[in-house]
This record gives structure tokens, C-alpha cells and sequence, in this order.
């Protein structure tokens, strides 16, 4: 080997550790700002506090991580915040479903997930369709048939007409052809009150919130809309497995990030996120509110996205929902 | 568990040193974020959560319900001294708060308030203490028929805020109800009157027009008016700054109304502070002898909504502590603070936790001792605000104003719309438009729209569901009766002309 390319190797040698640098060059300079879209207090806003104590507790940040609320707009504003700050890398937002759907819905939420730049998706919420405990059904097959008996007479209280609990209905009325009503209620608690005090008949809930009812003997579960039997309802069969056929829609949260990152932040966020999951104190948070661990990184989320909104689309027409995006 | 000795337990554990420090941390954190409009309880309890992760959660729940129940001490400062309303739930006793701040009496109200609180605020707790398993029972067979009905009697109460004019005062609610269908429909995810913006597709937030057309709007229409810098009145001596043995006794059955509606109206899951206190105040005015002069500056008027704001407190942790269902903003924090210590509240969580229960329960009576102690005598301090001259006070409620609302929501758009809706309390004061019925009609009105929604859509689009159930039956005739009212006025006005000629 002559002397010229023993130099152009040994460059390309000295060259390597500087791209290797140059990769993990990015680190938070400043405070990192993490985004949600409710107002202190709101689902998200807890679990974005409780991602800032796990991140500090496992050290997993060398800055700070506030949390900032940009309530307002069904998640409109704080995308429209994120948005704004195009290139900075020490912000990110704390997406849920809500984020996904608002834009397809509202003609005045301009910013879909697509985009800012989607970072990796953290949990996937299962749900399980609960009665009252004194109800006459045993199975969802039975709710099934006594709705097909009294079309539009059977109750089921849940969120809004895009939420998850309207969409498992469209779903299961489509493929069984039963009908029964959605009564929207804003809070958790209206929804369960009207359950518990016999005002609707069923409803799609967080196995969480469900736990203690069914412990108390006020609620029973039916059917549970996940993939596999959560560990806290052995007993309770996935809609697969009592014979319906329908895709099981899951919750979503993730981190998504402002538009025009370059990738190396990117990659440092997804990083940050795996190391996330990883941790005690997240594994824990995990198993106490029965979430499943959904992990998925920059690209496959992006997929993931495009997918959900397609059949959000086509779920959301048929409910009768215009569709504006 | 027998009630005597549960409650000795919690003594034991509410009087433990550790636990009276978290208990008076969090009533005066309370009666802080009470005073300043804006920062509201719900948040400040969720920027403290990660500190309550290494205490011990006795402490931890203690020094939180402080926050919750003493910001409703702290509510009315602002709103009798600067017609600013702290909370809202706080909005009510501006009307007659102001009034008699104007006349000179803001030491009477700022201390009439601080006693009501105190004595509601322990009826309560009694209530918390005593009914609360059977009482959630009853609080669970209230469904969408039964809160329109209960929001109709609230808005059919317009009648009694008018004035001298129904017509106006109609119009008034009407309009507020119109502001309040701005923004999404939770059934159709349709956007109204949104007009193309997306910060109004979550709607316009209560305190926003709350403060706009009381505050701004009364800012706006004194400075018009090129009074000299003219003080407002602050009687000298200590015994005119504090509540007269008269005034508490005119208040006797404002105490009683406030502490039982207030704890009423919070044990239903879809229930809140500001229609406690309005339906408080409402029915103060129609049993009052005085019921003319409410609005001037009445006492009572100051004394039944304090009450029943804070004896809501002590309602709305009934569903919380025994079923495990969140009533309101608030309780929903303390219910996510609850999941994260690790308990789960529910129907079971009273009898596994009874020390958790009874020492919240033994420190709620402490924690409303407290605070007594810890307003009544700051009373003739705050009251001295009002020697500022006025060139100094309106500028000090204008930026009280416009820090409050921004510090909720960090949004310019909404100073923008703090300055609409203060040039509309302006143009209703220049017009003689009465604007309790406004904040009214804004505060029922989502609500309203929504149970009248929920009940037909139980119903399967029968109106009858609204009569057909005993409870809400009661309540809509009530509405009609008290609707009437005027009109029997009117017709005996007639005949009695009619006699004469």
C-alpha cells in the first residue's frame, strides 16, 4: 500500500469517531419544553409531569423538562404552538388520539401530525365494554341480539362522537347490524354515574377506571377491546375471541416534534423515548394504569399514522361525521 | 365503621404536628390562589403533585383538599373589592359584593363572606361526615332530565336577577346563552361560530367574559363618568370594617340556603360551584323581605353564594370519596393525585383506607378554623385597598385583570377577547342591560343544551321524559312557577286598574 492511500485510509479512519460525534451531537441545550394540549390537570397534562419526574429520577435528560400547557382548540392550539416552532429542537409535544382526529373533523385545526414530525408512539390504551352489574346480559353477544330486537332503544354512554367509544360502536353495529344510541357525555364521571345509576345500558371504559366498580360489584365487564386478555381481566374474552370480527382500535399517545428537526434530532428524541420505556419507574406506570406498551419509532409511526387515519376516514363517514381533511 | 370513633381516629391522625403544618400549607396556598384571578386551584394542585410523591399521603391529600376548599375563602377578595371574580364560582358575589364595597361596607362583606364560608363550609363537611353513602345513592339517580330541569329553575331565576326591566334581562340571558354554543358540538364534533378561528373551537372560557363584563365593563363606565379622584369610602374604626350583630342576624337564613344547596348541588357528578352559588343567591332574593333592594348592595346576597360555594367543596368529594366519580375540575385532580399515591378510590375505598377518610374529613373541620382565623382579621387590611384613589385603583383591576387571564391560558387571543367583552359591559351598563343574566345564561347554557340533548337522545327524541320522571318534573314546574311570577304581578295591576276606572 503506497503512502497516498494509507493516508486517505488513515483519514477516513480519523473521520469515523467525528461522524459518530456529529450523530450523538445533539443534546437539549436549554430547558426542553414538553407540549399538551390540556389545561393543568387534564389527562395529559399528568402523565406529561409524571414523564418529567421519571425523566429526571432516571436521569435520562442532561437539562430540565417543564411542561407546558397550550390548552384550547381540541388539541388545535397546541399543535398550532408546535408548528410555530419549526427547527427547534429543545420542544416537543405529547400527542393523543385527539391530535389525529380533531384535524379531520374541524376545518379550523390546520396542523395534522404529519405535519410536525412524529418521534416514536409510547402506549397503546386497550378499553373494556362494561354493564351495569345487575344488567341482563352475560355476553357482548347478548347485548348484541337484545339490541337487534329493539333497534335504537339499548344506550351506551361514551366521549364525543369521534372518540374510541363511538368508534368500537360503528364498528360492531357495522358488522353485526344491531343498533343502539350514543349518548355523549364530556367528563368520566357523568359517563360512569349514568352507567352505575341505570341510565344507559353499556359503555366502552378505561379497565382503570373500571377496576374498583368491579370490585365493588357495581359493574361488569363483557368483552375487553385489546389484542390479548389484559393481566387484571382473565376472564373477560377480546372481541376477537367472542366471535366479532372487528379491528381493534387502540388509544394512542406518543412524542411528536416541530417540523424541520434534522434527523439527528429525531434519532436523539427516539432514543430518548426507548430508554424511556425501558426504565423501572415506566414499566410500573404501564402495569398500575393497564396500558400497553406500543413503542413504535419515527418511521413506523408515521406509517402508523397514515394507516389510522385512513380507517378513521371511512369509520367516521359511515357514523355519519363529516369529514373535512 | 361507627361514626364516633371514626372520626376520634381522624383527629388523631388530622392533629398529628406534621399533618396541622400540610393542613394550614394548604389552606393558605389556597386563600392565595383564591385572591389572584385565574390561577385556579386545579392547576396549582397539579404543579405541586410531583412534590407530593415523597410525602406521606395523609399529608399529602390533607394539604390538597386545603387548597381546594380555601380558594374559595380567597374567591371573594377580588370580587367585592374590585368587582374582579377570582373564581368562578366567585362571579355571584360580585353583584352585591361590589355594591356594598361602593357604599362603603367592603369590610362587612369581606368578613360576612369569610363567616358564611366558615359555617357552610363546615355544614359540609357534616354532610361529607354524616349522608354521604346514601346521599351518592340518590346524587346517582340524577341523570341528563333531571340537570336540565335543575338548570332550568337556575335560568328561570333570571326573572328574579331582571332589574326593572324583564325584557332586557331576557335578552341579556339569551345572549349569554348564545356564547356559550360558541365552539364544538360534543355530539356532532360540528364547529359553531367559530368563524374560521381554532382558538374558538374549544369555546370562550367563563372567566373571560366573567371578568370583562364586570370588571373592564365597571372600569370603563367610571372613568366615563370624569369623577374627581374621589375615594371610595372606607369607614374608620374596627367595628365598622367587620359584619354588625345585625347584619348577622339579617344573614341567618343565608348561612342555612347556602350550606344546604351548596352541598346539594355538589354531590351531583354534574353539578358545580357557580350553579350552587347562583341558585343560592336566587333563592335568597325570593324569600328576602328585602328582595328589591338585592343588586344594590344586600348583605344576604353576599352571604348565601359564599356559602354555598364552599359547603359545594365538602358535596363534591361525596362522589369522589364514595363511588369514586369526579364532580368537578378540581376532583378530578384529587382523584389522578389518588391513582398516582397508588389508592383507587371507589364504592370500597371509605371502608379499606377509614384513616385516609377520617383524618380529611377531621382536617376539612381544622383546615375551615383556619381559615376563619386566618381572613377575618385580614379583613380591615383589604378593605383599606379602597383608599387608593381611584386613578390608582382602575389600573391596578385592569392589570389584576389581564395578568388573571392570561396566566389561565397563556393566550393573547383571549386578552383580546377580555377586551371584547369588557367594551360589552360597557355598552350594557351605558344601557341599562342588567349583566347577571348574561354570565347566567353563559354559565347554564352548554350544561342546559347538553342534558336537553343527552335526555331526548334517551328518550328517543320524547319530550316527555322531562315530566315523566318524578324529579325533574318538580323541579321544570318550579321553573314555570317562578316564570310566572311578573305575570301575576302584571295581571293583578290590571285588575286592580280596571277596579278603578
Amino acid at each position: 500500500m503506497n503512502i497516498r492511500c494509507a493516508t486517505l485510509v488513515l483519514a477516513a479512519l480519523a473521520a469515523l469517531p467525528q461522524t459518530a460525534a456529529l450523530a450523538q451531537g445533539f443534546k437539549p441545550s436549554r430547558t426542553v419544553e414538553l407540549v399538551v394540549h390540556t389545561g393543568p390537570g387534564g389527562g395529559s397534562d399528568v402523565l406529561a409531569r409524571a414523564l418529567a419526574v421519571m425523566a429526571e429520577r432516571e436521569k435520562l435528560l442532561p437539562v430540565r423538562m417543564i411542561v407546558v400547557n397550550k390548552p384550547g382548540g381540541n388539541s388545535a392550539v397546541a399543535a398550532a404552538y408546535l408548528s410555530e416552532k419549526r427547527g427547534d429542537p429543545n420542544t416537543i409535544g405529547l400527542f393523543t388520539g385527539v391530535w389525529l382526529q380533531t384535524p379531520l373533523v374541524s376545518p379550523e385545526a390546520k396542523v395534522t401530525l404529519r405535519d410536525l414530525t412524529p418521534v416514536a408512539r409510547l402506549v397503546l390504551e386497550p378499553a373494556v365494554i362494561a354493564v351495569k352489574a345487575d344488567a341482563p346480559y352475560r355476553t357482548l353477544a347478548e347485548f348484541i341480539d337484545a339490541a337487534k330486537k329493539n333497534p335504537g332503544k339499548l344506550k351506551q354512554s361514551g366521549g364525543s362522537n369521534t372518540s374510541r367509544d363511538n368508534v368500537v360502536r360503528q364498528l360492531l353495529q357495522k358488522s353485526t347490524g344491531a343498533q343502539w344510541a350514543f349518548i355523549s357525555f364530556p367528563g368520566g364521571g357523568e359517563r360512569i354515574a349514568a352507567l352505575i345509576g341505570g341510565h344507559v345500558d353499556i359503555m366502552v371504559i378505561e379497565p382503570e377506571e373500571a377496576g374498583e366498580h368491579i370490585r365493588a360489584g357495581n359493574m361488569r365487564v363483557l368483552a375487553q377491546v385489546s389484542e390479548r386478555r389484559l393481566p387484571g381481566f382473565p376472564n373477560a374474552p377480546t372481541l376477537k375471541e367472542a366471535g366479532f370480527d372487528v379491528p381493534v382500535v387502540p388509544q394512542v399517545r406518543g412524542m411528536v416534534a416541530p417540523p424541520g428537526i434534522p434527523a439527528a434530532n429525531v434519532a436523539y428524541w427516539e432514543d430518548f423515548c426507548r430508554r424511556l420505556t425501558r426504565t423501572a419507574s415506566w414499566q410500573k406506570y404501564i402495569a398500575d394504569n393497564q396500558f400497553e406498551d406500543g413503542y413504535q419509532n419515527a418511521a413506523d409511526l408515521a406509517k402508523f399514522y397514515d394507516e389510522f387515519t385512513g380507517r378513521m376516514r371511512d369509520i367516521l363517514k359511515d357514523a355519519g361525521v363529516k369529514i373535512v381533511r | 365503621m361507627d361514626i364516633l370513633s371514626g372520626l376520634l381516629n381522624g383527629f388523631a391522625v388530622a392533629l398529628a404536628p406534621a399533618n396541622l403544618l400540610w393542613c394550614f400549607v394548604g389552606v393558605f396556598l389556597g386563600t392565595v390562589v383564591g385572591v389572584l384571578p385565574g390561577l385556579g386551584p386545579p392547576a396549582t394542585i397539579a404543579m405541586l403533585l410531583p412534590l407530593t410523591f415523597s410525602m406521606n399521603p395523609a399529608g399529602a391529600i390533607i394539604m390538597l383538599a386545603g387548597i381546594y376548599y380555601g380558594a374559595k375563602y380567597g374567591g371573594s377578595t377580588t370580587s367585592i373589592l374590585m368587582n374582579v371574580p377570582g373564581e368562578s364560582a366567585s362571579v355571584v358575589t360580585c353583584i352585591d359584593g361590589y355594591q356594598m364595597a361602593r357604599k362603603g361596607r367592603a369590610g362587612a362583606a369581606l368578613g360576612i363572606a369569610a363567616i358564611a364560608s366558615f359555617v357552610a363550609g363546615t355544614v359540609g363537611v357534616l354532610g361529607l361526615m354524616l349522608v354521604a353513602p346514601p346521599l351518592a345513592k340518590f346524587a346517582l339517580s340524577f341523570s341528563s332530565p333531571e340537570y336540565f330541569a335543575l338548570m332550568s329553575l337556575g335560568l328561570a331565576l333570571v326573572v328574579l336577577l331582571a332589574g326593572r326591566s324583564i325584557v332586557k334581562a331576557l335578552l341579556a340571558a339569551l345572549f349569554g346563552l348564545w356564547i356559550a354554543s360558541i365552539g364544538t358540538d360534543l355530539f356532532s364534533t360540528n364547529s359553531r361560530f367559530t368563524f374560521g378561528r381554532m382558538e374558538l373551537l374549544s369555546g370562550i372560557d367563563f372567566i373571560v367574559v366573567a371578568i370583562g363584563v364586570f370588571a373592564l365593563g365597571e372600569v370603563l363606565g367610571n372613568m366615563e363618568a370624569r369623577e374627581e379622584t374621589q375615594l371610595l369610602e372606607v369607614p374608620k374604626g374596627l367595628r365598622n370594617l367587620l359584619p354588625t350583630w345585625q347584619d348577622l342576624k339579617d344573614c341567618r337564613f343565608a348561612f342555612a340556603n347556602g350550606s344546604v344547596i351548596g352541598f346539594l348541588v355538589g354531590t351531583l357528578p354534574g353539578g358545580g360551584s357557580t350553579i350552587a352559588s347562583f341558585l343560592s343567591y336566587g333563592l335568597e332574593k325570593a324569600v328576602s323581605r328585602r328582595r328589591d333592594q338585592f343588586g344594590t348592595g344586600v348583605i344576604e346576597g353576599v352571604a348565601a353564594p359564599e356559602g354555598a360555594n364552599n359547603s359545594e367543596t365538602g358535596g363534591a368529594l361525596v362522589p369522589l370519596l364514595t363511588l369514586g366519580i369526579p364532580g368537578s375540575g378540581t376532583t378530578a385532580i384529587l382523584l389522578a393525585a389518588l391513582v398516582l399515591w397508588g389508592f383507587k378510590p371507589g364504592p370500597l375505598f371509605i371502608p379499606e383506607h377509614p384513616d385516609l377518610f377520617w383524618g380529611l374529613v377531621a382536617s376539612m373541620y381544622i383546615g375551615n378554623v383556619m381559615l376563619l382565623v386566618l381572613n377575618l382579621p385580614l379583613v380591615p387590611l383589604f378593605a383599606q385597598v379602597l383608599r387608593m384613589p381611584v386613578y390608582l385603583l382602575y389600573p391596578l383591576i385592569l392589570g389584576v385583570s389581564l395578568v388573571g387571564v392570561y396566566s389561565a391560558s397563556g393566550s393573547l387571543f383571549d386578552l383580546g377577547l377580555l377586551m371584547v367583552f369588557g367594551l360589552l359591559g360597557y355598552l350594557m351598563r351605558k344601557l341599562d342591560y342588567p349583566a347577571a343574566p348574561l354570565i347566567l345564561g353563559l354559565a347554564l347554557g352548554s350544561g342546559m343544551e347538553r342534558a336537553l340533548r343527552q335526555s331526548l337522545m334517551m328518550s328517543q327524541g320524547e319530550l316527555s321524559i322531562l315530566v315523566s320522571r318524578p324529579i325533574s318534573a318538580v323541579m321544570l314546574s318550579l321553573a314555570v312557577v317562578i316564570l310566572l311570577i311578573p305575570l301575576f304581578g302584571k295581571l293583578n295591576a290590571w285588575r286592580l286598574r280596571a277596579l278603578e276606572s
